[in-house]
């Protein structure tokens, strides 16, 4: 399968400060993939870097076949990203800025932009500074979407946006997915990764943590252990050979026992810890 | 990248009408002013040109402030010098770091422009206003004169005014450049700029060791006094000045197309 990401041992610092340490990974195209992580982990400083926003110290990143350093204006054509801050000129109407994006682009894109805006429930002729978060986000949705680009990155677009307009915005992916886009889902909300992406990577402190498919990361060797122990209730999650756990348990007055897969919430939670 | 353009030049739009507005019409009331005033000023034309420095400063052992040449170079010429060269700090010193200041960068550079066409999209809307600015201002001085009456010597009035313009677009590309290094509007830069220069070439002309620097400020090719008088433009004056400004333009492409962006 092609990949449209290719990000190899990307490292950027601010100053001293960390930003990103030796990162790789790759998102193969019609993919749903996720991009996980607590507040800090690094993930819009890749997404940044992909976009050529900011410079990075060392490793490569191809987006569409091309390098971001000599083609970011030709990757940028293909790609309709959505910032965490939907900011616009205070001054303009929406579908001033809406307009602005699409003829900057040199395309026409009133009727897909009018749809996005119905379906969305955009009021076009309201002013930017008139906005609250949630339109705002809905203004940077139909800028990201409104070209049909073959690469979607979002960075925690549902933020904001109520969750009619959340379940709306998701449906729109699936759709331009389905029509043979790619979406990479940068977002801290572990629900949105499990219902709607098949692969993750996971970031924490400026470093991948892991990249799989979702479906993959409960099939640990981790298990969630509920059981009446001499008359006492215990819940943990265990790690380590089975045999173990079976050995300690010999002898011991077990009433109750239920041994299961952890949620997938734990294991995310393992990784951000 | 004309659509970038047209942006800019309507952001700032309504900036425009204001200082045109106060500018052109002072002018305008200042050229209108001078019936009224011209008799009186006649006899106190002699005591403002024997004022030492102070007449220095302000041009007025060139020109005698009771003709018109003189009331409009220094009434009307420090107006609009001064009114222009703020207006062109105000506009150009955030032209480029309000992006970052307003959160807007993310929209503006995931659309498929360069950062080099963003550059050239905002300079080109600094420079238009600033056109547009001086042309509407003269239009109006230009009223005033003919609703006078009073002639005006054309050659030396129209090489005034295009060394104001020039003037004007040095200072605002000067900003332009100091904006590129800015990720917070730093207007206050630009208009201490403005004032420090016009500060400058004023002591330039009083003090006696400054007068060989007196080239180092746009204001001394572009002041009326000197040019109402001689006919001439401070050529080495004007050199330093392009200068200047092909050396803040080519700064604000290389310092702004090579930096990250704040968010």
């Amino acid at each position: 399968m092609e990949n449209v990401i290719e990000i190899s041992n990307l490292t950027k610092m601010y100053g001293k400060a960390r930003g990103v340490q030796n990162v790789s990974f790759s998102v193969e195209k019609g993919d749903m993939f996720g991009f996980l992580g607590p507040n800090g982990a690094g993930k819009s400083t890749t997404i940044r870097c992909m976009l050529g926003f900011i410079n990075y110290q060392s490793g490569s990143i191809k987006v569409l076949g091309q390098d971001v350093k000599s083609g970011t204006q030709n990757i940028l054509k293909e790609v309709g990203y959505m910032p965490s801050e939907a900011m616009f000129y205070q001054s303009a109407k929406v579908k001033e800025i809406i307009k602005m994006a699409a003829n900057v682009r040199g395309m026409d894109c009133s009727k897909e932009a009018e749809m996005l805006c119905e379906r969305l429930q955009l009021d076009v002729d309201r002013k930017i500074s008139d906005l609250s978060l949630g339109n705002r986000k809905k203004v940077s949705i139909v800028c990201a979407m409104q070209h049909k680009p073959r690469l979607f990155i979002f960075d925690e677009p549902t933020s904001g946006l109520d969750p009619l307009m959340q379940s709306e915005f998701f449906e729109l992916i699936k759709e331009y997915v389905n029509a043979g886009a790619t979406c990479m889902l940068s977002t801290h909300v572990l629900s949105e990764v499990k219902k709607y992406c098949n692969n993750v990577a996971i970031m924490k402190e400026g470093n991948l943590q892991c990249v799989n498919k979702v479906s993959e990361l409960t099939k640990t060797s981790s298990k969630r252990i509920k059981m009446v122990r001499d008359g006492v209730y215990e819940d943990f999650l265990f790690e380590g050979d089975l045999n173990d756990i079976y050995k300690e348990l010999q002898g011991r007055d077990i009433t109750d026992i239920l041994i299961e897969e952890p949620s997938l919430d734990e294991v995310f939670m393992k990784y951000y810890e | 990248m004309f659509e970038l353009y047209k942006h800019e030049v309507k952001m700032y739009i309504k900036t425009l009408i204001i200082w045109v507005l106060c500018a052109g019409g002072m002018g305008m009331v200042c050229i209108l002013l001078f019936s009224s005033v011209k008799d009186s000023m006649s006899g106190m034309a002699e005591s403002f040109a024997s004022m030492g420095a102070f007449s220095d400063a302000f041009g007025m052992t060139q020109l005698s402030i009771a003709t018109l040449q003189g009331f409009y170079a220094t009434e009307v010429g420090m107006v609009h010098s001064l009114g222009g060269a703020m207006f062109a700090a105000i506009i150009s010193c955030v032209m480029l770091s309000k992006e970052e200041d307003a959160h807007t960068s993310e929209f503006l550079f995931s659309l498929p422009v360069s950062r080099n066409k963003v550059i050239t999209s905002k300079l080109g809307a600094v420079i238009t206003h600033i056109v547009i600015y001086n042309l509407v201002c003269v239009i109006v001085y230009v009223m005033g004169i003919v609703i006078l009456g009073e002639e005006m010597p054309i050659k030396e009035y129209c090489i005034f005014h295009i060394m104001q313009l020039v003037m004007h677009i040095e200072i605002g590309v000067i900003c332009f450049g100091i904006s590129a290094f800015m990720k917070r509007n730093r207007m206050g830069i630009g208009l201490g700029i403005v004032l420090f220069l016009y500060a400058y070439d004023l002591m330039a002309r009083v003090i006696p060791d400054l007068s060989d620097f007196k080239v180092i400020s746009p204001f001394s090719y572009a002041n009326a006094a000197d040019i109402f008088s001689t006919g001439e433009v401070d050529m080495t004056a004007l050199m330093i000045g392009i200068i200047v400004m092909v050396v803040s333009a080519i700064t604000a492409y290389r310092v702004y197309s090579k930096r990250d962006l704040a968010t």
